[in-house]
This record gives structure tokens, C-alpha cells and sequence, in this order.
């Protein structure tokens, strides 16, 4: 009885991990095995291997459809305002989780907060923000609207980073004469380097896929990123299986590369300092 | 005038703290900056021309609650509700349900659990419009997977899934239900940190493995299962990507939601009744919030 229970049980547990990994990895595989086939064999037999390996549609993004542009415009526009936001964000929880003021929690507070706001009920004061300063259609108004992004989320890991370096560490710093700016800049940020890696990793995914503002505020090629050009997948060439199958893959996989070499790290600052605070 | 000892150390202290201050406030004032410009500011100007008529070129003219009238009037928004009623649903019962289970079998520590963590990740970091149309035509009546499958068992079976009705309702939650990792990763954290003395005295106490995970593990990280709910309803709330690539919306109004109506809205330029799109998102929101924190009790301690 007992035994036939345990059976039953890793039976149970086995279904569900597999069945985990399959519906996680399965639909990508299928695109990036798509991708290397030829129109005629996608539609005639979608479970076929490919007869052939090739990176000819592939070149033909590159060189046809100005993918360059889009990756430079996507690489340029995520590393910036990745960048900016982790050192802002760096600045304030850094603060926040050392520091005594009037006002720190409240700031912290409506800091985090920002996490239940919708991001689309944001969207015409900020269209209409980016149209005032003259940004529309630029690179620079992406930069400046990812900036934003993770706001509560960086809060969360960095706070509890912070506050994870003993203050003795400081106190022993500024009695040999460190000022505030070297206590922060020497002492604490190498310390924080974990959890700064995973608040940019975090980021940096985020805005690598963002759509929905990058379709809204850019309109033309030289200024869009890789996955407005979904939009023009769905649309002009939804015919050409092959290509758009592998623009697929120029958008999905440069994500998981990036989350596969930081994976370890992303997984345990958010379990345990956690989206909750 | 002479300064006694006692004074001078606390004045130089108090010109330090002030510089200290001065320092702080610095620190944060990046922070605040992005706050008011992105936040603060967007949701005031959301609210207060939620009752105005706008085009954004001339100024607003404040008409009462007439937008909202016209919302709650609106066949299509009222389309949105109900799939955000029943996506709400689904989400914090299969989509919470399954990542707690995976976080409650990853718990034990199975044989690829690394892995299957790792994996389970990966929907996440990919583009959500790349997801939208990897779906599109995983479930493509022609060459997708599905169909394909379903074909060896019954050669008839023809369904476009994203433009039939009402296919197209399922076909849409079927690109997210099960991708629950950042409710498995929450639950599972919570899990970790349970004190294994609580376990012990579970087991001195002749508690069943079954029993110890349904009376104890469970109610013990329900903070963090209340946490995935929010987590997965906002997302519901502000679903736009998945649906505007693959149905649009349609057929019919069959899968509108809300960042639908309001992004149309904002393409005719009638900023007005677009915020009073926003301010509805907004509000359900909160109420969910509101809600999740009551049944959840996740203001009392745990411990």
C-alpha cells in the first residue's frame, strides 16, 4: 500500500516536471529547427527535421532587412538605459537601506508602489512628454522612458543587498577619513556586486523585449529595436515561413543567452530578497 | 563668548549631519526625479482628464463623468471585463495552482530539478511579442504543431485557433496559463526559508509527508502565493502584446481587454477617453491589491 503510494507519487512528479519542460522549451526548439527549413518542407511536414543546414535566411535578414540597425538600435538603446537606471537606482536603495531621514519611508514606499501601476495607463502623458520634448521617433526617447522600467523591482533587490553589508564596515571606513561619497562608492558597491548583476540582468531582459512602448513612440527603421519587427512579420511576410521563423530566433535568442550565463544568480536574489521587500 | 567643549563636538556634529543630509537627499533625488516625471505626474494628468475631452492639441474641456458613461457603454469594454473576469480567474487558479505545484515538487529536490528550474525560466526572457507569435504559429491551422498532432487522431480537425470564436478566448490564455515560473521561484523561496525545526516537530509528532505539506508548508507560504496572485492578475490587466499580434482583439470583440481600447483610443486622439481606460486599470488594480491583501492576510506575520 505504502509502496505502491510512493510510486504513485514520483509517477505524479515526473508528469509534472516533464511536462514543465516541455511546454518551456518545445515551442522555441520548434522555431529554431523551423528556421533552418525550407518554405515547402514547413508546410508539408511541420515535425520533419531540416534536410539541410544552412544560415541563408538568416544572411537574408542581415542583409535585406537592415536587422543590423535593429540589433545596433536594440544593443545601444538596453545598454544605456540599463546602465542609467541601475546606478539612479543604486544611488536611492543605497540610501534608503543605510541612511535615517525624514522621508525615507515614504519614499520607499511610493518607490516601490510603482510596481501595481499598469504600465499602459501610463501612456499618454508619456507619449505626449516625449512628443513635448521633441523626441518622438528617436532612440533617445526609449532610453529615456526604460529608464523608468524597473523601478520597484530594483528597489527591492538593491535595498535588501545594501542592507545586507554590515554598517561596521562603513563606520571603520569614514574613522579612517572616508567621506560619503567614498563610504558608497568604495566600500559599498563592490560588496553589492550580486545584487546589482541581478537588478541590470533583470533590466537589461526587460527592456531587451519591451514592445509596446517601442512601437508606439518609433516609426521608422533606423530607430526601431528587434522586436517591433515583429510587427512587420506579422504582417508583410507572413508567408515566408523560413525568414520569419528565423527573425524569431534573432529576437528570442540573444534573451535566453544572456539569462543562461547570469541564470544562478537571477534565481536566487529573487527567491530569496525577493519581489516582496 | 566662550564655547564649552560639550557645545563644539555637537556643533561640529550637527554641520556634519547636515552634510550628511545634503548627501542623502542627493542620492536620492535621481530616484524622485524618475518618480514624479514617469509616475507621479503621468498618473495626476490620467486621472483629472479621465473627465475631460482631449485631442492633445488644444486644451481639455472637462465633460463629468461622460467618458466614463460612454466606457461602460462600450460593447467592447464590456468584452474586456468579462475576459478579464474570467483570465483573472484562470490565473489564480491554474496559473498560481500550476507554479505552486512546480514549486512544491521542485522543493523535494526531484532528480533535473536545477534544471527544470532553469528551463522553466525561459519563456520569461523571451520578447513577449516574439512569445505572441511563436504561438501564433505553434497553433497555425496549416503548419502548426497542434493541429498537426490533433490530425493523427482526427484527420478532420481544422481549427484556426486565433481567428474562430471562441477558439480564439482559449488560444490567447493557452500563451500564458502555464508559464507560472515567478510564482514557482516566490512560493519556493518561501518554502527554503521554513525552519526545519518546524519540520521536525512535525515528524515527532507522526505528521504524514502529505499532511506536513498541506497543513504546514502551505499555509506557511501563503504570502508568497498571494503575491504571485497579484502578480499574475496585474500582468492580466495589462495584457496587450499577445493579443494585438495574434487576434487583435477580434474575432469580433471575442478577446478585447482594456490596453486594446485604450491604445485605439489613443490612436484616434481622443486622450480623454484613453485615461479613462487608464484610471479603470488603475482602479482594478488596487481593488485586486486590496483583496489579495484581505484574504491572504499578508500584513500578519507568518512566524
Amino acid at each position: 500500500m505504502n509502496k505502491t503510494k510512493k510510486i504513485l507519487s514520483k509517477i505524479f512528479t515526473y508528469v509534472v516536471i516533464v511536462f514543465t519542460i516541455i511546454v518551456s522549451t518545445f515551442p522555441i526548439i520548434w522555431v529554431i529547427i523551423s528556421s533552418f527549413k525550407t518554405n515547402g518542407e514547413i508546410l508539408s511536414s511541420p515535425f520533419s527535421l531540416p534536410s539541410s543546414i544552412n544560415f541563408d535566411a538568416y544572411m537574408y535578414l542581415f542583409e535585406k532587412y537592415d536587422f543590423l540597425t535593429y540589433a545596433i538600435n536594440s544593443i545601444l538603446i538596453t545598454s544605456v538605459a540599463t546602465l542609467g537606471s541601475l546606478i539612479i537606482y543604486a544611488l536611492g536603495a543605497y540610501v534608503i537601506a543605510k541612511y535615517d531621514f525624514p522621508g525615507k519611508n515614504l519614499f520607499y514606499v511610493l518607490f516601490t508602489l510603482t510596481l501595481l501601476v499598469p504600465a499602459h495607463s501610463r501612456t499618454q502623458p508619456i507619449f505626449s512628454l516625449i512628443m513635448k520634448l521633441n523626441l518622438y521617433n528617436t532612440r533617445e526617447a526609449l532610453m529615456l522612458v526604460y529608464l523608468s522600467g524597473g523601478m520597484a523591482m530594483s528597489m527591492f533587490i538593491l535595498k535588501s543587498t545594501f542592507m545586507a553589508i554590515p554598517k561596521s564596515f562603513d563606520e571603520a571606513a569614514s574613522i579612517e577619513g572616508a567621506g560619503f561619497f567614498k563610504v558608497f562608492y568604495k566600500i559599498n558597491l563592490p560588496l553589492a556586486k550580486n545584487g546589482l548583476l541581478t537588478a541590470g540582468v533583470l533590466m537589461f531582459l526587460a527592456n531587451w523585449n519591451e514592445y509596446y512602448y517601442a512601437s508606439l513612440l518609433t516609426t521608422s527603421t533606423q530607430n526601431r529595436t528587434l522586436p517591433v519587427v515583429m510587427l512587420l512579420f506579422n504582417e508583410a511576410f507572413s508567408y515566408d515561413y523560413t525568414l520569419t521563423f528565423a527573425a524569431l530566433v534573432i529576437v528570442a535568442l540573444p534573451g535566453i543567452i544572456i539569462y543562461s550565463i547570469a541564470q544562478e544568480q537571477v534565481q536566487e536574489s529573487l527567491a530569496s530578497s525577493g519581489i516582496k521587500g | 563668548m566662550v564655547i564649552s567643549k560639550k557645545e563644539k563636538t555637537h556643533k561640529i556634529k550637527k554641520i556634519n549631519s547636515k552634510k550628511k543630509l545634503f548627501w542623502i537627499y542627493l542620492f536620492i533625488l535621481p530616484s524622485l526625479i524618475i518618480f514624479i516625471t514617469f509616475y507621479l505626474v503621468p498618473i495626476i494628468t490620467v486621472f483629472f482628464t479621465s473627465f475631460t475631452k482631449w485631442d492633445g492639441f488644444n486644451s481639455p474641456q472637462f465633460v463629468g463623468i461622460k467618458n466614463y458613461i460612454k466606457l461602460f457603454k462600450n460593447d467592447a469594454f464590456l468584452i474586456s471585463l468579462k475576459n478579464l473576469i474570467a483570465w483573472s480567474v484562470l490565473a489564480m487558479t491554474v496559473h498560481v495552482g500550476f507554479g505552486t505545484l512546480v514549486a512544491f515538487i521542485l522543493y523535494k529536490k526531484p532528480f533535473g530539478w536545477k534544471f527544470t528550474r532553469t528551463v522553466f525560466m525561459i519563456p520569461n526572457v523571451i520578447s513577449v511579442a516574439a512569445w505572441a507569435m511563436i504561438y501564433k504559429f505553434f497553433f497555425h491551422n496549416d503548419i502548426g504543431i497542434l493541429n498537426n498532432l490533433i490530425r493523427f487522431v482526427n484527420p478532420s480537425f481544422n481549427v484556426k485557433w486565433f481567428y474562430q470564436s471562441p477558439y480564439a478566448f482559449w488560444a490567447i490564455t493557452l500563451t500564458w496559463v502555464f508559464y507560472a515560473v515567478v510564482v514557482t521561484l516566490i512560493v519556493l523561496g518561501d518554502l527554503m526559508a521554513i525552519p526545519s525545526d518546524i519540520h521536525e516537530a512535525a515528524k515527532i509528532d507522526g505528521a504524514s509527508s502529505w499532511q506536513t505539506t498541506l497543513k504546514i508548508n502551505l499555509p506557511l507560504c501563503r504570502n508568497a502565493i498571494g503575491t504571485g496572485v497579484i502578480c499574475s492578475v496585474t500582468a492580466r490587466i495589462a495584457m496587450y502584446e499577445s493579443i494585438i499580434l495574434t487576434t487583435a482583439g477580434g474575432p469580433g470583440d471575442d478577446t478585447m481587454n482594456i490596453p486594446v481600447i485604450l491604445v485605439n483610443s489613443l490612436l484616434d486622439y481622443r486622450y480623454g477617453y484613453a485615461n479613462t481606460s487608464g484610471v479603470i486599470m488603475f482602479v482594478i488594480g488596487m481593488i485586486t491589491l486590496l483583496i489579495v491583501n484581505k484574504v491572504f492576510r499578508m500584513n500578519d506575520s507568518i512566524y
